[in-house]
């Protein structure tokens, strides 16, 4: 029965309750669409860095973070094979030779990060060859070259173009290969497309005199949850000459962003909840005030104050409830549709691309937004019943009863 | 045997700063199945002692006797528990929760007490029947007339089966033959039922029918007598 009142109460004054409900639900629609927006930014900052490159793990010799240089390669490329092989932990490996080097045209020069891959291998473990703009992917011609759109227009080069690559080789003395560009890239991260060329891996390990040694193993892990604990294991056994990287420490910059992030969303939580909390104090305080003399009548009945408190309480949580339905399917409706048809951000592309987002973001609606959304309205109409309802609990019967 | 019982009872209200003596050393008693009316004109203190007799409001000096339990210096909780369970009021405006339908306002009371659900809904039609307001069930305080709106809470009062039934000016709002039919309604529940009636009233009406007629002026009781 406390319940029926507690919801009749609301609506006592249709047009109040309206009013307020419509603000909550509004401020609902928004956090569930400014939620899903920035958890799609954060998902697609990360998916992008960790297609584009980085991998879940990266296995090297100790010390290669910090100095990525040729002599840098994998004590023991066979052990580390051993142990990768057939990890069920492991989805796919890519053997990789990273070093630096220079791409020259015959009209310019380009310092450029060398990624020899094995391309039947890398294509599981990055997306580059999904972000091919023009030409193609490797075929397994020895002198075949993809690099990306930004640096074949620095070097004025284009399909089928003859460029020279050079790097030190392992002894100290200068390699060098001819290669013919076969496919351009274009990912969302500009200052990624920058760095980084293509060539095959035996190619690599000729023009760099590696023989059949890499710089490192890049690995999908069969459960991303899973990350930290395989990295664990496989530092274990690679023993001290290793470096087992997981993602978070390779890029502990786009990790402090998320946490950021994230934490930002708390903030923008607590801004919604603020400004939605003055409204409906105001509006049960209003309730309460219109109610006075029917508190002192229950109260002489024999309602105890913690009833009282209890029925405002609940008034809340059904401002609260309608609020969070209307809410859900406002918010929802427009991110759903967006997260259809994407957000088309072009005008800030090249802001966004220095993220490593592209211009079309895609919201990302799911149950655990809804519930955030759902947390922040109810803890904000509870909040925002307690003042008024210390205001009816105060009362005494007797003046509550005269009061006109 | 005395229900309830008052000794040196003081009452002083702070009017805009100013201590004004509502009541002043009152020594007055209910006994069981009285059917008492407290007269005087306006400003004598009948709503005063009524609330304080009530537990609604506590004296200034002077104690008040439950069932021999002194409640003046109870809190508040204690004095909630006691309203619940000993005693149903019945005021001058009604006042009945408008949001609620009449058997739902005569629910609400034995809600407060924990009755099941089913119970109180039987309690309150076989109350509703005694008191001829059956048909009133479903019906809202707005769809009802003042003299029904009252004997809906009547019926809110006696349905908890309190000790003491503390009727503040019943009458006041009503013509004079809606009055008499509650006032017979309430005699009944007092000679069938040994319900004990309070009243605060100046209706002539009341004044006649009660049993035991305490006249109060400024605060004072002036006279108290049998009738």
């Amino acid at each position: 029965m406390l319940l029926r009142l507690a919801w009749r109460n609301i609506w006592r004054n249709q047009r109040r309750s309206l009013i307020i409900l419509g603000s909550i639900v509004v401020g609902m629609a928004i956090i569930v669409f400014l939620d899903a927006l920035v958890v799609a930014f954060l998902n697609q900052t990360f998916e992008n860095q960790i297609g584009s490159h980085t991998a879940h793990i990266q296995i090297n010799r100790e010390g290669f973070k910090d100095n990525k240089t040729v002599q840098n390669y994998l004590p023991a490329t066979e052990t580390v094979e051993a142990l990768v092989r057939n990890n069920p932990e492991i989805a796919h490996y890519s053997r990789r030779i990273i070093t630096f080097g220079l791409l020259n045209s015959a009209y310019n020069s380009s310092g450029i990060s060398f990624v020899g891959v094995n391309p039947e291998d890398e294509q599981y473990v990055t997306t580059i060859k999904q972000y091919i703009v023009e030409g193609r992917y490797f075929r397994g011609d020895a002198n075949e070259i993809v690099m990306s759109r930004r640096t074949a227009e620095t070097l004025q080069v284009g399909l089928g173009d003859r460029i020279v690559g050079m790097a030190s080789t392992v002894d100290g003395d200068i390699g060098s290969e001819m290669f013919r560009v076969v496919g351009l890239y274009q990912t969302v991260s500009s200052g990624f497309d920058r760095m980084h060329a293509y060539i095959p891996l035996a190619t690599a390990q000729h023009m760099l005199g590696l023989g059949q040694n890499v710089s490192q193993f890049a690995l999908i892990a069969s459960d991303l949850d899973n990350v930290p604990h395989l990295r664990s294991t496989l530092q274990e056994s690679l023993g001290d000459k290793y470096e087992v990287l997981s993602y978070a420490e390779i890029m502990p910059l786009l990790m402090t962003m998320i946490d950021m992030s994230q934490q930002s969303m708390v903030f923008i939580y607590v801004i919604i909840g603020i400004a939605m909390i003055f409204g409906i104090i105001n509006a049960l305080l209003m309730s309460i005030f219109e109610r006075i003399r029917e508190f002192g009548v229950i109260m002489s009945i024999g309602m105890k104050n913690s009833r009282i408190f209890i029925m405002i309480m609940f008034e809340a949580v059904f401002l609260g409830i309608i609020s969070i339905v209307g809410g859900a399917v406002i918010g929802g409706g427009i991110t759903l549709q967006l997260q259809n048809s994407g957000m088309n951000l072009a005008a800030f592309s090249e802001g966004l691309a220095s993220w490593g987002i592209g211009a079309v973001l895609y919201p990302e609606l799911s149950i655990a937004v809804i519930f955030r959304a759902m947390f922040v309205i109810l803890c904000t109409c509870l909040l925002a019943s307690i003042w008024p309802a210390v205001k009816a609990i105060r009362l005494k019967p007797v003046e509550a009863m005269r009061y006109v | 045997m005395e229900i309830i019982k008052t000794e040196n009872l003081d009452k002083v209200y702070e009017d805009n700063g100013i201590p004004v003596q509502a009541l002043k050393n009152v020594n007055f008693s209910v006994r069981k199945g009285d059917f008492t009316v407290l007269a005087g004109p306006s400003g004598s203190g009948k709503t005063t002692l009524l609330n304080l007799i009530g537990a609604l409001d506590s004296p200034t000096a002077g104690k008040i006797f439950f069932e021999e339990n002194d409640i003046s210096k109870k809190k508040p909780r204690e004095l909630s528990s006691l309203r619940l369970s000993k005693l149903g009021f019945i005021f001058q405006a009604y006042n009945l929760i408008p949001v609620l339908t009449a058997i739902e306002n005569i629910e609400f009371a034995m809600m407060l007490t924990g009755i099941s659900e089913k119970e109180r809904r039987q309690r309150a039609l076989d109350v509703m029947e005694e008191l001829g307001i059956r048909e009133l069930a479903d019906k809202r305080p707005n769809e009802m007339s003042g003299g029904q709106q009252q004997r809906v809470a009547v019926a809110r009062a006696i349905v908890n089966n309190p000790m003491v039934i503390l009727a503040d000016e019943p009458t006041a709002n009503l013509d004079s033959k809606t009055g008499a039919v509650l006032l017979d309604i309430m005699e009944r529940m007092n000679k069938e039922k040994n319900i004990t009636f309070v009243f605060s009233s100046h209706d002539p009406q009341v004044i006649e029918r009660g049993k035991r007629l305490v006249m109060l002026h400024d605060g004072m009781i002036e006279s108290e007598k049998e009738q």
